[in-house]
């Protein structure tokens, strides 16, 4: 149920024909072929099962309740009309669900106290015999909430702010170099700004969906994430389980950006409603619920101060970020973090605080940290810039620091300052012989009733590497099986792994399956923070490595009859690298044009160039920089969560009107990349690709729109409210 | 919930004389999301997909009598020519698909202020074609909405068709939303130049209680220099002026009133101008 469907690719060797001859060695290299997605066909005709797609004989439904208040107690729960509705098998709520084991993570601990944490939080399950069911059981819930006062707004100086002991991706909460004020009382420019971006929803096509049967004492789950590793493990704890008695499979994922990068409170539901009413439960939440359970950025509001001295360096950089977290967990948004590397500064202070307030819990969504930092650390930059007289490339160049500004330690490769020379001259910023033929001067090119200007920002996202697992099996008909149980969630996971897996074989890539999305394959990493391609493809490419080195060493070259199998793990590997800061970077050009009459921004033309490692598949490649940066000019332009303060709920909670970018919003964009070379990454030499295009994209937009307007946005997203009134 | 499904127009009105408070039911793109925001839960849809006669459209003199069922896509595929102010306001409702199911008389029965139709029905002067097992009775647009999703239509009643002249000048739509499309409108304008009997008409959408006329800035058409000279700056100042003046706005989460004033004002000198040049070069 598990395997991948691929079409027919040329030159397929018959199947099923024992065959004597030796491995035959690939022509050429799989990686750095542009390919379409393998499952591409299964997806647009619509084969392609999602979470709750699979037929499962016999299931019921399930349909949440939520909380009305943001903050109290469960009073009592009548569930006896909704008992008594045609179709309703069951209905959990904390005085008769199953008592879970702490994983640590509050979230997850659902129905287990009367507690009210946040606007939204499941209090109820109802499970029926059809959605329609399910859904008007629910209905008939009487859930008596006692609310008490709520306390849901972010505030720069709300007296709960605490600075964390580590921020999210275990950095410290605070970083301090020299002595920022100092360095600012020396400086010839300066630069202090406050910048806000909002909360922001990942909106993924597929909803948190879960399938789940208990069978034989062992849980079988078919979950809509992006790390049925971590799923499998945290149910075993959950409901103390041996961790093999749990399978999660997520063969397909429909999108996550994040949201799906844990687990959710839905598949732990869905687990605990199976086990009720003794048959599978499939639990999908509707788009409206997701708002609430599903995670989201948090608001962030982050200062930003930069001293120069006379020729442009920067003396200091201070980065303050504040953010919000609910009264469950703790998850502290790294918005500061960018600023530790991205420029030379002998002082430098990077703060971090947070406040526990009555709302959702929110999660990662696309380059946490480093998509809302980069706006405020970038604007700032053009900030300078402009007060400076300096032009902004050329400003970012004359800051890039040698090593690692905080850390002392090599990157293992930069090149940010390819990046910007070769996007300046693509982009005309500068001529062929890098002079800036760019007008600096802000409000002056009009075009009709529109302000014409353009912006720039770089771009940067960290290059990890997790540990993980891989399986290659050759068979007596030189058929190679590679299994790793990574989440392809729409990025092209299973065709690059299955590319890096013919090479790492020698091998030509008919002769290659690969099979993603099951914790069954072996423990593997998450499809997050932009590692993916680089954890999964080095499990997979020490597994074929292996694997190919154990047929010609001990048996000539030849797959015997009964094949050969190699499991790979390469926690050690990944122990023992050597020390490297190791980052992607890029940088992103913006035309963007603003009418005089409506207030109206629109974006005329985006250009990435991103220094990323080597690149496994230009198509897919491509897609995830300019997805990325779609997404960033979603969040520069439209994109905000609004909270009503007074009820804790989010009022944006649907796609009518929490808007992303349509197509009609989008311009031309345009990506390019470096052929970069790095030694010290791993031995596919990759870095992360699918992250780092939200980068900097923001701020390259209000850049544009300063130049364009000379109005400066501090505050996301851009619209004609802050433009209305200040045109001339 | 009942679901009836009437084959013929006359099982229509019959259905719904008996179930008075049956919501009818056409491409579903507005009833369907009542219904499953939970909004709404009426004890009966009518639908009417299957009455062939509300998809016809036909000329009627020197007017069209288009069927309440024609959906936006055959507005602007089969009718752009002749009514290219509908078929302009056609093209900004939703995305390929909703425009597929969506139709005209969908638009007016939901009534709703925000109804990308409805402001080039009312600058065309065009009429709504109601049917009851009592009879037929035709009502203008401008006196069809009675409020905020609320109009004339008594509980027995159904919209058969409307009614609209073939553009005899230029006519132009203009629509601000908070992105480029699949957006509800902020404001709309819409503005039809008959030069033979030297009209201006207007329609004023997404600004106040109902769909609105600028009646003011309508009668500006006395002033308008029809034999074929430009139009002076100070008119199409005075009419996007006139045209902010006749909205009636609100607060809400799209918009501000004063911006929606601000922005009819822009909305009503650019398409008086932009319909001016097209009569010019005629």
């Amino acid at each position: 149920m598990t395997s991948t469907q691929r079409q027919p690719t040329q030159s397929q060797p018959a199947q099923g024909q024992p065959t004597q001859s030796r491995v035959q060695d690939a022509a050429q290299r799989s990686v750095g072929t542009a390919s379409p997605r393998i499952e591409a066909w299964d997806k647009v005709t619509g084969r392609a099962p999602y979470a709750v797609d699979h037929p499962v004989p016999g299931a019921a439904y399930a349909w949440v309740v939520q909380s009305t208040v943001a903050r109290g107690v469960v009073v009592d729960v009548d569930t006896s009309r909704a008992l008594a509705e045609d179709g309703v098998l069951g209905v959990l709520w904390h005085g008769n669900a199953q008592r879970l084991e702490s994983v640590g993570d509050p979230e997850l601990m659902v129905l287990q106290s009367a507690r009210i944490a946040y606007r939204g939080q499941v209090v109820a399950v109802v499970v029926a015999t059809s959605p329609e069911a399910a859904r008007a059981g629910a209905d008939l819930v009487r859930v008596r909430e006692d609310g008490m006062t709520s306390d849901t707004v972010l505030r720069i100086d709300h007296p709960a702010l605490y600075q964390p002991v580590q921020v999210n991706a275990g950095y410290p909460a605070r970083s301090a170099i020299g002595d920022v004020d100092a360095g600012l009382a020396a400086a010839a420019v300066r630069v202090d700004a406050t910048y806000r971006t909002p909360a922001e929803h990942h909106c993924a096509m597929e909803p948190h969906a879960t399938t789940a049967f208990w069978e034989r004492g062992c849980l079988v789950v078919f979950d809509g994430t992006q790390a049925s590793t971590a799923v499998s493990e945290t149910l075993a704890g959950l409901f103390e389980l041996p961790p093999q008695s749990v399978r999660v499979i997520n063969e397909h994922v429909g999108g996550g950006f994040g949201s799906k990068g844990g687990p959710k409170p839905n598949v732990v539901l869905a687990a605990m409603a199976a086990r009720l009413v003794g048959r599978p439960v499939k639990l999908a939440l509707t788009r409206q619920q997701l708002f609430a359970v599903a995670g989201y950025r948090t608001p962030t509001i982050q200062r930003v101060r930069l001293g120069a001295a006379t020729n442009g360096r920067l003396l200091a950089i201070g980065h303050d970020a504040v953010s919000q977290t609910s009264q469950l967990s703790e998850f502290v948004e790294q918005s500061a973090v960018l600023s530790r590397h991205m420029y030379a500064a002998p002082n430098r202070l990077t703060t971090h605080r947070v406040v526990a307030l009555d709302v959702p819990t929110p999660v990662w969504m696309r380059a946490p940290g480093e998509c809302p930092g980069s706006f405020a650390l970038e604007s700032a930059i053009d900030e300078l810039a402009s007060a400076g007289n300096w032009d902004p490339v050329r400003l970012r160049i004359d800051n890039e620091p040698a090593v690692h500004p905080e850390e002392q330690i090599p990157f293992s490769s930069r090149h940010l300052v390819q990046c910007l020379q070769e996007g300046a001259e693509r982009f005309g910023w500068t001529d062929a012989s890098g002079r800036v033929v760019r007008d600096p001067r802000p409000a002056v090119r009009r075009d009709g009733e529109w302000l014409v200007g353009t912006g720039v920002a770089a771009s940067t996202y960290p290059s990890l590497t997790w540990p993980s697992t891989a399986l290659a099996r050759a068979t007596a008909d030189q058929r190679f099986d590679v299994e790793v149980n990574a989440a392809d969630i729409g990025t092209g996971a299973r065709t690059v792994l299955r590319q890096i897996a013919a090479d790492a074989l020698d091998v030509p890539i008919a002769y290659v399956e690969i099979t993603v999305g099951d914790s069954a394959i072996g423990p593997a990493t998450v499809a997050g923070g932009s590692m993916g391609t680089a954890s999964w493809g080095w499990a997979v490419t020490k597994a074929c490595r292996l694997l190919r080195e154990r047929i010609e060493r001990d048996h000539g070259g030849r797959v015997p009859t009964g094949g050969v199998a190699v499991r790979a793990d390469t926690t050690l590997e990944i122990r023992d690298r050597p020390e490297f800061s190791r980052h992607a970077y890029g940088a992103q050009f913006c035309q963007a044009r603003v009418s005089t009459m409506t207030g109206e921004v629109r974006v005329d033309r985006l250009l990435g160039v991103f220094a990323a490692g080597r690149i496994v598949n230009p198509t897919t490649a491509r897609s995830q920089f300019i997805g990325g940066m779609t997404m960033g000019l979603s969040g520069a332009l439209l994109e905000r969560s609004v909270l009503d303060s007074r009820t804790g709920d989010f009022v944006t909670g649907d796609l009518a009107a929490y808007h992303v970018a349509v197509s009609a919003d989008v311009p031309r964009i345009e990506v390019a990349w470096l052929d970069e070379q790095d030694p010290h990454l791993n031995p596919m030499g990759v870095k992360g690709i699918g992250e780092i295009g939200i980068v900097g994209t923001a701020a390259a937009v209000a850049n544009a729109v300063h130049h364009a307007t000379g109005i400066r946005v501090r505050d996301l997203p851009i619209g004609l409210a802050q433009m209305i009134g200040k045109l001339h | 919930m009942e679901f009836l499904r009437p084959s013929t127009w006359d099982e229509a009105l019959a259905a719904k004389a008996e179930h008075p408070d049956a919501v009818p039911i056409a491409g579903g793109t507005d009833v369907m999301v009542e219904l499953n925001f939970d909004r709404r839960r009426p004890p009966a849809l009518l639908d009417l997909t299957r009455v062939a006669s509300l998809a016809d459209w036909a000329a009627d003199g020197d007017r069209l009598r288009i069927g309440a069922g024609v959906t936006y896509r055959r507005i602007i595929d089969e009718l752009g020519g002749r009514l290219p102010g509908l078929a302009m306001a056609a093209r900004t409702v939703g995305s390929p698909q909703i425009r597929n199911r969506g139709t005209v008389g969908g638009n007016l029965g939901s009534a709703s202020p925000a109804g990308d139709a409805h402001p080039p029905l009312l600058a065309t002067g065009a009429e709504v074609e109601i049917g009851s097992v009592r009879g037929v009775r035709t009502v203008a647009v401008a006196d069809f909405f009675q409020g905020p999703k609320r109009s004339v239509l008594a509980p027995d009643e159904l919209i058969a068709a409307f009614l609209v002249p073939a553009a005899t000048g230029p006519q132009q739509f203009a629509k601000v939303g908070t992105r480029n499309a699949m957006v509800i409108a902020v404001c709309s304008f819409a503005l039809a130049l008959d030069p033979q009997r030297r009209t201006i008409g207007t329609g004023i959408g997404s600004a106040g209680p109902t769909p609105l006329r600028a009646t003011e800035a309508e009668a500006l058409a006395a002033e308008l220099p029809w034999e074929g000279k430009t139009l002076p700056d100070t008119i199409v100042q005075r009419f996007g002026e006139l045209v902010g003046a006749a909205a009636r706005p609100i607060d809400d989460v799209r918009g501000s009133a004063a911006y929606r004033r601000h922005a009819l004002a822009v909305l009503g000198g650019r398409t008086l101008r932009w319909a001016w040049e097209e009569h010019r070069c005629a």
